[in-house]
């Protein structure tokens, strides 16, 4: 399978697609799964328990444990002789004039999550090959899930990957790329969030990698999809999705919802209410999800607290930046058969109404 | 394969290190040179254990190096703020696909280097830093261990629980009665060995099947009276069922059996042998290092050289031997050039043997090349006579016999001089190399030896062809024909050269006994000076 990555859309099942992945794989090649949330690494574990539970090769591990475990650990006297990780420090950050073993690491000899990428890439070169050729010997194929979310050095480290004779496999959804590994790190900036698939396709120019698109949803109603691809401005040449969804309710695809209606449109449908953070829609009083919080999850109907953002694309098409895009994209494919978003001037839109039967009479 | 062994703070050893041959290494050392000593701190840090228990268990004050605590002791009664007495052993190994886990930069090379290895480390406990800070102010030779930690880690600063399944390691050791109720742990890790995962389950299924089908039928009747019996004494019914915890799982209770004979009532040395046997043989788990100390115990010279062969035999590219030996049959028979010598100051390998001076003493098992090997510094002769009249030359000159002066004088028995002096030459070796001229120029015969002389550290001493062709000619000469038969006590009937010449053995001891003056020849003489220094 040498070097690829296969970019989805949302619900295209990409972490089952890992899974029956590995269960096809011969007993005795060693596997390395990479994931970057805590949920995803639980869920993908579980599921290879069921699928693949004979295959003792595979492993999981979360994207800072790699780093901590082959990268930092191994090599660190590189940087610093003598030198051990005693820790990983999640929240600290160090100071920003830190130079040489203060930057990367704690008074305790933790390593800074923030610091992590780097340090880790740095070693790559440091060990003049030794990391590389230990990684080569120890698996044979590195599968990382949701490669949208890696950021900053992150990237370098996957160009080193795409240098050694491991296979690797990426699997990811770069239009929901709403997490982002190292928040503050200007390294690579030009490559997060969204713009990840110019990196990918810059490799793929350079013969390093093949990009595979899987455009199928197998979550999102075909109305839900083709809003859904409206979101990113054409200019990303995001393929369309294809929705294999054929399931119908009597109330499928995207509506608006005046506020006035909410409650009861939240008594008739039940949707799942999302909002971006907890600062939004603080006029409603529903039981929100953060978008960013829904990542990964999977609701019947959701119901769309908008941003100021959100609710100028809706009204006019004013498109959106990589980040409000992403995080939108996020909430709308959340749903299987229905979107309500919160709105009383619709502006242009063409979005039907969803009124109460009681004004549809009145009508 | 282990390519360096370094052991620091460990017993003997304050720091050691040792670049093992790739198939066999033959450790070779005086008493008390910690030939054992660095077995047990290979096994030590490939396998976490020693005797079979673990490291942490064992741990006590005598490991550590007598001289490494004495220095912390004075160096902090003089108020120098010396560290803490450590004992740091690691094993190199080969930079290979399948030993990458435990590749990593945590190890002791400058500049910093990556490789696998692995690494066992006895530290001072972080958490009684306090309680080691209060002892260390009136330290005594006996550390506290008990705020030590014993850290066993890979180079990529892993720690390691269980042994890594690539370590695999068997050990072998002839040189003691080991416990006579059964198999010991080493045993049963090479046994272990033997059995492929399925059959190992498979044999504990059965085992527990058939244990528990003995409660059934066996136990069945004593259960229904005891059960009956205890009702009035016990709310709850008593019965008797064979033991299925883990302390009595069937490795427990299986031993080899030899030619139906259990295996602990086979002799020491048919146990060894077999134990090597089992640990060399070709099967799919077996141990990549083989540890063996003193193969040559219990074992007659004839039962030897049959176990020799076949672990020569059975030697492969995928094994890693290393023996420990005191016998000359050993080394001369596996292989000279495998040797890793102890010496007194660094260690010594002998791997750039010329491979024809290797099959020349592999022809010779019954060589004493240990000798060579031991001795401090070397007078090789041609034969006994030669022996036991430089023995007495020296003891004149110098009031003591050779070996109080740590002088081995070696009769070659017509084996070839060059030979030994090359040996002598590739372990560094002082020597004196004595030799009759038969009548050809002393520079004549000093010509193919060449290459292994050196003035000053190895020199061979010849006798002038006008002072006659061997020994005997040369004493007379040197000795007068007169005085030299009062020495040995014969009669002038009898002509001296012939006599001497018939019985020279004889007039070796008479001379060596005599209580008169000897002059002896010249050669022997600067000889003598020359080894002496």
């Amino acid at each position: 399978m040498a070097k690829r990555v296969t970019l989805a859309v949302a619900g295209s099942r990409k972490t089952q697609g890992i899974v029956e992945h590995c269960a096809g794989l011969p007993r005795e090649r060693r596997v390395l799964a990479l994931t970057y949330t805590q949920r995803n690494q639980c869920e993908l574990q579980e599921r290879l328990a069921r699928y693949a539970g004979d295959h003792l090769n595979v492993e999981v591990l979360g994207w800072f444990t790699f780093l901590l475990r082959h990268f930092a650990k191994p090599f660190l006297p590189f940087k610093f002789p003598g030198e051990r990780v005693l820790g990983f420090n999640f929240e600290g950050m160090p100071f920003r004039m830190a130079t040489g073993k203060a930057r990367f690491v704690d008074k305790s000899g933790a390593v800074y999550r923030s610091e992590l990428g780097r340090l880790a890439f740095e070693l790559i070169t440091a060990s003049q090959g030794a990391l590389t050729r230990r990684l080569e010997g120890i698996y044979d194929e590195i599968l990382i899930d949701e490669v949208q979310d890696l950021s900053a050095y992150d990237w370098d480290i996957v160009d080193a990957l795409l240098g050694s004779a491991v296979d690797l496999w990426m699997v990811g959804d770069i239009r929901q790329a709403v997490l982002s590994t190292n928040a503050r790190s200007a390294k690579n900036k030009k490559y997060a969030y969204a713009e990840a698939i110019n990196w990918f396709r810059s490799r793929e120019k350079k013969g390093l990698l093949a990009i595979e698109e899987s455009a199928v949803s197998w979550r999102c109603h075909p109305k839900i999809a083709a809003f859904s691809d409206t979101i990113f401005d054409p200019s990303w040449a995001f393929p369309s999705t294809v929705s294999k969804n054929d399931h119908t309710t009597g109330h499928d695809g995207v509506f608006l919802v005046r506020s006035e209606h909410v409650h009861a449109y939240v008594a008739q449908y039940g949707p799942q209410s999302l909002r971006h953070s907890v600062a939004s829609a603080k006029n409603l009083a529903l039981d929100f999800m953060n978008f960013k919080v829904s990542k990964g999850a999977t609701f019947p109907r959701v119901l769309i607290a908008p941003t100021s953002t959100i609710t100028n694309f809706v009204r006019g098409g004013v498109s959106m930046d990589a980040i409000a895009a992403s995080s939108f994209y996020v909430a709308v494919t959340r749903a299987q058969q229905s979107v309500a978003i919160v709105l009383d001037d619709p502006g242009m839109s063409r979005l039907p109404y969803w009124k109460p039967a009681a004004d549809l009479e009145r009508d | 394969m282990i390519k360096k062994i370094r052991v620091r703070g460990y017993r003997i050893h304050r720091d050691l290190t040792i670049y093992p041959n790739r198939k066999l290494n033959l450790i070779v050392g005086a008493n008390e040179s910690g030939k054992s000593t660095l077995m047990e701190a290979i096994v030590l840090a490939l396998t976490g254990r020693i005797n079979g228990r673990s490291a942490t268990e064992e741990l006590n004050p005598h490991w550590f190096n007598a001289g490494v605590v004495a220095d912390f002791i004075t160096k902090r009664a003089r108020g120098e703020p010396q560290r803490l007495p450590e004992i740091d052993i690691e094993v190199f190994l080969e930079d290979v696909p399948e030993l990458q886990e435990l590749c990593g930069a945590h190890n002791s090379d400058t500049p910093t280097n990556a490789c696998p290895g692995v690494r066992i480390r006895c530290i001072p406990n972080p958490d009684y830093s306090a309680e080691l800070q209060a002892w260390a102010k009136a330290p005594s030779p006996l550390l506290p261990v008990e705020y030590y930690c014993v850290e066993w880690t890979t180079f990529a600063d892993a720690r390691l629980t269980m042994r890594p399944r690539v370590l695999a390691t068997a050990v072998i050791d002839a040189r003691t009665v080991r416990s006579t109720s059964g198999v010991d742990y080493h045993l049963r890790q090479i046994l272990g060995s033997q059995l492929e995962p399925q059959e190992r389950a498979n044999i504990s299924r059965q085992y527990r099947e058939s244990k528990a089908a003995l409660s059934d039928s066996a136990f069945k009747s004593v259960n229904e009276r005891i059960g009956k019996l205890h009702a009035e004494l016990h709310e709850q019914p008593i019965a008797l069922a064979m033991d299925q915890t883990a302390r009595t799982s069937w490795e427990e209770s299986v031993a080899p059996h030899v030619d139906g004979v259990p295996f602990t009532m086979a002799g020491q040395g048919q146990q060894s042998a077999i134990k090597i046997a089992l640990a060399m043989n070709k099967h799919a788990g077996r141990a990549k290092f083989v540890m063996i100390e003193e193969p040559e115990n219990h074992l007659s010279h004839t039962s030897l050289t049959r176990l020799l062969h076949r672990m020569e035999a059975l030697a492969s590219d995928d094994q890693q031997l290393f023996i420990t030996t005191h016998s000359s049959s050993v080394l001369n028979r596996l292989g000279l050039e495998a040797l890793q010598f102890l010496g007194p100051t660094a260690p010594v390998k002998l791997n750039e043997l010329d491979p024809e001076t290797v099959s020349y003493f592999k022809k010779l098992p019954g060589f004493d090349t240990l000798r060579i090997v031991l001795a401090d510094r070397i007078v090789l002769v041609e034969g006994p006579s030669d022996e036991i009249a430089f023995e007495r030359v020296f003891t004149d000159l110098y009031g003591k016999r050779p070996m109080a002066c740590g002088i081995d004088v070696m009769s070659m028995r017509g084996l070839s001089l060059a030979r030994g002096l090359e040996l002598c030459g590739r372990l560094g070796k002082k020597v004196a190399a004595l030799r009759d001229n038969d009548g050809i120029e002393p520079d004549e015969l000093r010509k193919p030896l060449a290459q292994w002389l050196k003035p000053g550290s190895r020199e061979v001493f010849i006798g002038e062809v006008a002072h006659g062709r061997t020994l005997e000619p040369q004493m007379i000469h040197h000795c007068g024909e007169a005085h030299l038969r009062t020495i040995l006590g014969i009669t002038d009937k009898a002509d001296i050269e012939t006599w001497m010449s018939r019985e020279k053995t004889e007039a070796a001891l008479r001379i060596a006994s005599s209580p008169e003056r000897f002059t002896p020849p010249a050669y022997m003489l600067h000889a003598a000076q020359f080894i002496h220094g």
